[in-house]
């Protein structure tokens, strides 16, 4: 044998538990529910392959109106996140007395269990018992009680809040990382040439931190793409349907109906929408790269 | 013999003593709620100890989850012998082929009361057996109908009164004249169905055809589009348990509930009464929606024939009323008898969660019940949130229907 020969096995060796890890834990699953969601597989034990069936169903106008609301859904809650991520971030830099104690608590909502945090916030949309309800009529703001999770539109909007309030904790400490690896000189000189807070911010801060804004804005669309938790324990996808995103309604078909070919497809589907992200995100960081390199 | 030998023989039998009791057959169940309830743990005690190199294994799974469990490993070919399933997904789990017939002899379907047997019977045969019951009954809070200048003492008997006694609640006092749950949650479709089963309605008739479409469902949608007004603000935020609570905190007049909610006002100093449904106009008599639970015995377990022993032993009269009437149960009995009669004369809220069950109709059966489910519960709320009239709702609904029988 060869050197180079055995060192390629070597190399191979060395490789094997990964790509079998790989290979068990994410392909063979993969190309399981592509296989699948070509089939009418249900709670019967046989199936029959189906060709198209399940994706054209998908394509009625129900689905394409959940793909939308799942869109508009991830599209405010980033959003929302990377905005208040960023005052955060740049509020937490401050040099104010007790900074330490003001950045650990932006923490509880990343380190209570999501479930519980989801469930709280589900008591204060109540309408009979919930504090943002009982605040409002408080102050004169509403005659009666208010249920958010009541409506389409208020139950939309509770289940972006809710999302954001879990997620921006983490936007935030990333944020405020990348602000503290801004090199102060650079602060200090646009000081020394009178530059205003405003323009400090504006030229130096959001340039130097627009990197990390792209890649949690990237990481963060992916998971809140697939966020389940949040609406399912709040409203279910209801009422009517206003809060179904397609993770939910991918759910609903395979586990809740036991269409597992329905599912499956729909599930191809979503895997689809996230591999755009991904190249997207991975595009983007390695042009990032590219530009650190310039 | 050497020291290897002789190592080696003592290893063999401490293996194979370690290993006789996963030997010996098992009857593994999946059991829905926090814990095992103490009558069945004692009967299950008893039943091993008459039943020797048998053992009966519970794992206890949360309402949430356990009948998606249960289901997928069935769907997966690794059931569990034994579930606690909800009997309205009998006809579905039957078509697929993963129970098996649990026939009742003409004695055992004579000891339930009526309908009971419906609920678990799918062409003609048994595909379960009956494990808990339910059936609602009518509440009001007898200060808040004082307060609004109603007899504290009389509930209303007919929707018409119904609606008419939450109009007058709602318009003098400051708290809703009933609590309509509309969540997008199961028991959205029961409490629905509670007001088909006071007015005559059916769903599916026996031969599977969608009688959905009729003026008996219709008239209780349109009850339901009537009485919003004067419910509690926000329908479709509460399914039945988060409506009985803002009940017992007095923020409702009326509400439909289980034995539970008379359970719970005992330990409040609520002045309240309990009564039979209202009906509507075209009751023939006192009516409710019959919902069981049941044990089913997945095919393939290879313990069938002990497992439905086991589930006829432990759901025999004597034990299933001791569960019933344990005190974390809160279940309306399954059979009558003296012990009943009993219970209903020491304790009168007892009464109406039997009355009701003569005219009661049984939870109906689809091969895709969360279709089903569904469909009933996105016509109820279109007619809650005003986005539908009830004979459009209904129409579109009973088409739609036809897909999940």
């Amino acid at each position: 044998m060869t050197q180079s020969r055995a060192a390629w096995y070597f190399a191979w060796a060395l490789l094997a538990p990964a790509v079998l890890y790989i290979v068990i834990i994410v392909a063979w699953p993969l190309i399981e529910t592509v296989r699948l969601s070509f089939t009418n597989a249900s709670l019967r034990r046989t199936y029959d392959y189906v060709g198209w069936i399940n994706y054209q169903k998908i394509f009625d106008r129900d689905f394409l109106e959940i793909i939308l609301r799942t869109f508009t859904w991830t599209f405010f809650s980033v959003l929302l996140k990377m905005v208040i991520g960023t005052f955060g971030a740049v509020l937490l830099n401050c040099a104010v007395p007790g900074r330490h104690v003001f950045r650990l608590l932006t923490m509880p909502p990343w380190i209570v269990p999501m479930a519980i945090g989801i469930f709280m916030w589900g008591w204060m949309y109540n309408g009979q018992f919930g504090m943002i309800s009982g605040l409002l009529q408080r102050f004169g703001f509403v005659d009666g009680p208010v249920a958010f999770l009541a409506y389409g539109h208020s139950a939309y909007w509770a289940t972006i809040v809710t999302d954001v309030w879990i997620g921006v904790p983490m936007v935030t400490i990333y944020f405020l990382a990348a602000i503290q690896s801004i090199p102060r000189d650079l602060y200090e000189a646009a000081w020394t040439d009178g530059a205003s807070r405003w323009m400090r911010f504006r030229r130096i801060t959001m340039p130097l931190m627009a990197p990390a804004v792209i890649t949690m804005s990237m990481l963060s669309l992916i998971a809140t793409f697939n966020s389940f938790d949040i609406i399912w324990i709040l409203t279910q996808g209801g009422p009517s349907g206003e809060t179904t995103t397609m993770i939910i309604d991918t759910y609903a078909t395979a586990i809740g109906s036991k269409k597992y070919g329905e599912g499956a497809a729909r599930a191809v589907v979503i895997c689809l929408f996230l591999s755009l992200f991904c190249i997207a995100y991975f595009r983007m960081t390695r042009r990032l790269a590219g530009t650190d390199k310039a | 013999m050497t020291t290897l030998a002789q190592k080696s023989l003592i290893g063999l039998v401490l293996a194979a003593s370690t290993a006789l009791p996963a030997m010996a057959d098992d009857i593994s169940w999946i059991y829905c709620g926090d814990r095992i309830d103490p009558v069945h743990e004692k009967y299950i005690a008893e039943w091993e100890a008459a039943n020797e190199g048998w053992t009966v294994t519970p794992e206890v799974v949360g309402w949430a989850q356990c009948q998606d469990k249960a289901t997928t490993l069935a769907a997966a070919g690794s059931p569990v012998a034994m579930a606690y399933v909800g009997s309205r997904t009998l006809k579905e789990f039957a078509l697929n082929e993963l129970i098996v017939p649990i026939p009742m002899t003409e004695d055992e379907k004579a000891a339930y009361y009526p309908h009971i047997v419906d609920t678990v019977t799918f062409e003609g045969t048994q595909w379960g057996v009956p494990v808990a019951f339910s059936t609602k009954a009518f509440y009001w809070n007898k200060d808040i109908f004082e307060a609004a200048g109603l007899d504290p003492e009389t509930p209303p008997k007919t929707w018409e009164e119904e609606i008419a006694f939450a109009t007058q609640i709602t318009e003098n006092t400051d708290v809703a004249g009933y609590g309509l749950s509309a969540k997008t949650f199961d028991n959205t479709m029961h409490q629905f169905l509670h007001w088909v089963y006071t007015n005559n309605g059916q769903i599916i008739d026996a031969d599977g055809n969608i009688t959905m479409d009729s003026p008996e469902v219709l008239a209780a949608l349109q009850a339901y589009k009537d009485i919003v007004p004067y419910s509690v603000e926000g329908a479709t935020a509460y399914e039945q348990n988060e409506m009985r609570a803002i009940f017992l905190d007095g923020g409702v007049g009326m509400l439909q509930a289980s034995i539970a909610a008379a359970f719970r006002a005992s330990d409040t100093d609520m002045n309240w009464g309990v009564a039979k449904l209202p009906v509507g106009p075209s009751a023939e008599g006192p009516g409710t929606l019959l919902i069981t639970d049941s044990l089913a015995v997945f095919s393939g377990s290879g313990v069938e024939d002990k497992a439905i022993e086991f589930a006829k032993y432990i759901t025999s009269p004597d034990i299933q009323l001791e569960y019933e009437m344990s005190p974390d149960a809160g279940l309306t009995p399954l059979r009558p008898s003296e012990k009943v009669d009993q219970l209903i004369t020491e304790q009168p809220y007892w009464a109406p969660y039997v009355e009701g069950i003569a005219f009661g109709g049984p939870e109906p059966l689809f091969t895709d019940y969360k279709g089903f489910q569904n469909v009933m519960i996105e016509m109820v709320q279109s007619v809650v949130t005003g986005s539908a009239e009830p004979q459009e709702a209904l129409t579109k609904a009973a088409a739609e229907l036809e897909d999940y029988k």
